[in-house]
């Protein structure tokens, strides 16, 4: 049982992990910036 | 200091001898002290000039231009804008080195646009000879609008012209080099308008460097011209562009450098490494070596690697309780890892490699070199640097075409350096080629393995260009073109760089990569460890009935293997195999491989730890390495999985297919559309399927 609940655990975390890498997107800060400038 | 000397300026790049002028004009009449509040060294000079004529002489710290990056750069700017301050000069002496005048003169274009009186002073004019450089000075004085010393203050030549020249200073042109207001002539307008007493350039400095001028701040010209940072960036990057363009056009007649008559070593190794026949020969040569050591070198250091980590997936196995935990860390996180960290070796060797020949100065006699093929596809000789670059990795090499300034030529070499073959295609082709490449030598000491390896990276870079050509003749977008490469010198490579760079180079690839592939094996084990449906849930008893039907006599062990492989075809992962399997199968592909291919279409690496994953689950024999599970895979008739069609069309799929969304999003970023990712991922996945099912249907 407790081998289940932390295999899924790092499941849960490793499709967290996928899904911020692939997917989120960070907001941009500074409205001055552009799409060359790197800060976004 | 008197007020009635002649105030004079002393600018020039970094290690152009602007110091040994300044020796030279004052002998040892010098005072130091710093500039006011700041930590900059302030160095004056007395000058005694014909005709009783008295100078001061003020040496400015070295700067390459008026963008300032540092508070001594800052010092430069600050003096020229102020006109109120004393030490302001009555003229400036540019001071260049004729082995770097290109690169030099942009300093001087800036400050001859700030109208104030400027003298290009040439030094080192001793080495002309020995260089095989001649300057047309009177096409250069005339272009340039100014008058030039051709100095030596090794050879203490010149100086006493320099001196003339100096006395003379209210003979010498005001005029700019270039008109700012071209570069944005509504903006420019605009500003003209609302400080009509001010000079554009001036105005344009405080902007974009921020300094102080007169009371007049950067907030209040932009409170009323205002420009968004990248915008300003953009026009900063034309007007540096428009300077270039200018000195070009200049020093194509002003400046004559004969290769031929140079005395000088690098020059004579020059002539060699960018000679027409032999520059070819010895650049293919280097790169064959390259890669015959990867392969041989890392050979020991690789094996090692496979065997651990085989063993620490028995140990796990072994010494922790039965359960999904024991199994995720032994059949999926283990091999996983591994399947990254084995690659170490020849990632680490690859770019030991490439940062020797960076580090000595041959990479850009490459560039040079293969600027004269680019040429023809509709590239610029700056498109190489990209494409080699990308050799390590497709994002900084995308991000390495902001430097081309023909958007057609930057578009075309952004939408074709994928195709270069970058390090997470290595693990790739090592592991299918160590399968179907035998591991033999032709004359006694060609690897075949080395030889493959090199016709894939020639592939690659051969599609880039043949696409480079195709995109040259569909896109019809027109715009002028040039071509600037400084050639630095050759030095040998600081042990010290060469370490910082193979480290830093091969820890982003791994953890950068690691990451992803650690959690797409996680994923991956639960998708290959549960399925849907009875199938799956009584794989034992299905199995076992299977068998006792047929009355074959099998060992437990047997039992095992074909309910693991049972269960591995009923998973939520072999399902998934499945559905794409009619796609893969003129490919040569499995199910397996299929699953693998599309996990690792987020990142080409995933697929070598992908297989590792699938080959472990259910695994009882963890200690076999990756490779040998591979090699022992069969297709249902009994032969190999792995043979040489199959090898050869998995091996030009991963070569041309657009694998990897860090790029395209990064494609995305540089293009701002979708469109242009969209257009790669498309060409690029089609002619990956095409190569790959015309080797696999042709060999077959």
């Amino acid at each position: 049982m407790i081998q289940e609940l932390i295999a899924f655990g790092i499941l849960g975390v490793a499709l967290l992990y996928l899904g911020r890498k692939f997917f989120y997107k960070k907001k941009k800060n500074n409205d001055n910036c552009g799409t060359d400038c790197g800060c976004g | 200091m008197s007020n009635e000397n002649i105030n004079v300026a002393l600018i020039g790049n970094p290690n152009v001898g602007k110091t040994s002028v300044f020796n030279a004009l004052t002998g040892l009449n010098q005072q130091v002290g710093n500039y006011p509040g700041i930590t900059v060294e302030k160095k004056v000079g007395f000058c005694k000039l014909p005709n009783h004529a008295k100078a001061n002489i003020l040496d400015l710290p070295g700067t390459y231009s008026l963008n300032a990056s540092s508070m001594d750069e800052n010092v430069v700017i600050e003096l020229l804008l102020n006109k109120n301050d004393k030490l302001f000069p009555d003229v400036a002496v540019v001071v260049t080195d004729v082995e770097n005048l290109k690169r030099n003169l942009l300093l001087f274009t800036q400050i001859k646009d700030l109208e104030i009186p400027v003298i290009l002073a040439i030094n080192m004019a001793d080495r002309m000879a020995y260089k095989g450089i001649s300057l047309d000075i009177s096409h250069l004085e005339e272009q340039l609008n100014t008058k030039i010393a051709l100095i030596s203050t090794r050879k203490k030549q010149g100086i006493e012209e320099l001196k003339q020249l100096i006395m003379s200073y209210k003979n010498l042109s005001t005029e700019p080099c270039l008109n700012a207001s071209s570069m944005d002539p509504d903006y420019f307008g605009g500003l003209r308008k609302t400080f009509p007493n001010e000079l554009v350039y001036k105005l344009w400095l405080v902007i974009t460097q921020d300094v102080n001028f007169r009371g007049i701040e950067k907030k209040e010209i932009l409170s009323e011209h205002r420009k968004s940072d990248s915008e300003l960036k953009r026009m900063q990057q034309k007007e540096t562009i428009k300077r270039y363009q200018f000195i070009n056009d200049v020093l194509k007649v002003g400046q004559t450098i004969d290769k031929e008559s140079a005395r000088d070593f690098g020059t004579k190794l020059d002539r060699i490494l960018t000679h027409k026949v032999w520059g070819y020969a010895i650049f293919f040569g280097i790169l064959f070596l390259i890669f015959q050591s990867i392969f041989s070198w890392s050979e020991v250091p690789m094996d090692l690697i496979d065997s651990a980590f085989g063993w620490m997936s028995t140990a796990v196995q072994e010494h922790m309780p039965p359960g999904v935990l024991t199994d995720l860390i032994s059949q999926g996180i283990i091999p996983g890892i591994g399947g990254i960290v084995i690659f170490i070796p020849q990632i680490a060797f690859l770019f030991l490699f490439i940062s020797v020949l960076e580090e000595s100065g041959y990479m850009s006699r490459v560039v040079f070199l293969m600027d004269k093929i680019m040429k023809r596809f509709g590239l610029s000789g700056k498109s190489v640097v990209p494409l080699i670059s990308g050799v390590a990795c497709a994002i900084p090499a995308i991000m390495a075409t902001r430097n081309i300034e023909n958007w057609k030529e930057r578009l075309i070499t952004i939408l074709v350096t994928p195709f270069t073959t970058c390090s997470a295609r290595l693990p790739v082709y090592t592991i299918i080629i160590s399968l179907v490449i035998p591991d033999e030598r032709v004359l006694g000491f060609l690897n075949i393995r080395g030889l493959m390896l090199m016709a894939l990276y020639a592939a690659g870079f051969l599609m880039a260009i043949f696409a480079a050509y195709i995109f040259n003749k569909i896109l019809k977008v027109t715009s002028k073109t040039y071509f600037v490469v400084e050639m630095p010198n050759y030095k040998l490579p600081l042990l010290r760089n060469v370490g910082i760079n193979v480290v830093e180079k091969t820890k982003a690839f791994v953890v950068g990569a690691g990451k992803i592939i650690l959690a797409i094996s996680i994923v991956l084990w639960f998708l290959a460890s549960y399925g849907p449906g009875d199938d799956f849930n009584n794989a034992d008893k299905i199995v076992t009935a299977q068998i006792s039907k047929s009355d074959a006599a099998v060992s437990q062990q047997e039992l095992d293997g074909h309910i693991a492989s049972y269960k591995l075809e009923n998973s939520y992962l072999g399902i998934a195999g499945k559905v794409i399997e009619p796609v893969i199968k003129p490919l040569g592909y499995d199910w397996k491989i299929g699953i693998a291919v599309l996990s690792s279409f987020a990142a080409r690496e995933v697929f070598v730890g992908t297989l590792a994953t699938i080959y472990s689950v259910g695994e009882t024999d963890e200690q076999d390495p990756i490779r040998e599970k591979m090699a022992a895979e069969r297709r249902p008739d009994g032969s190999k999985l792995f043979d040489l069609p199959t090898g050869i069309s998995l091996l030009l799929f991963y070569a041309f297919a657009m694998q990897c969304a860090s790029t395209l999003a990064i494609v995305k970023k540089e293009t701002n559309s979708w469109k242009w990712p969209a257009i790669q991922f498309a060409i690029m996945s089609a002619v990956a399927y095409l190569a790959a099912l015309t080797a696999y249907q042709f060999l077959q």
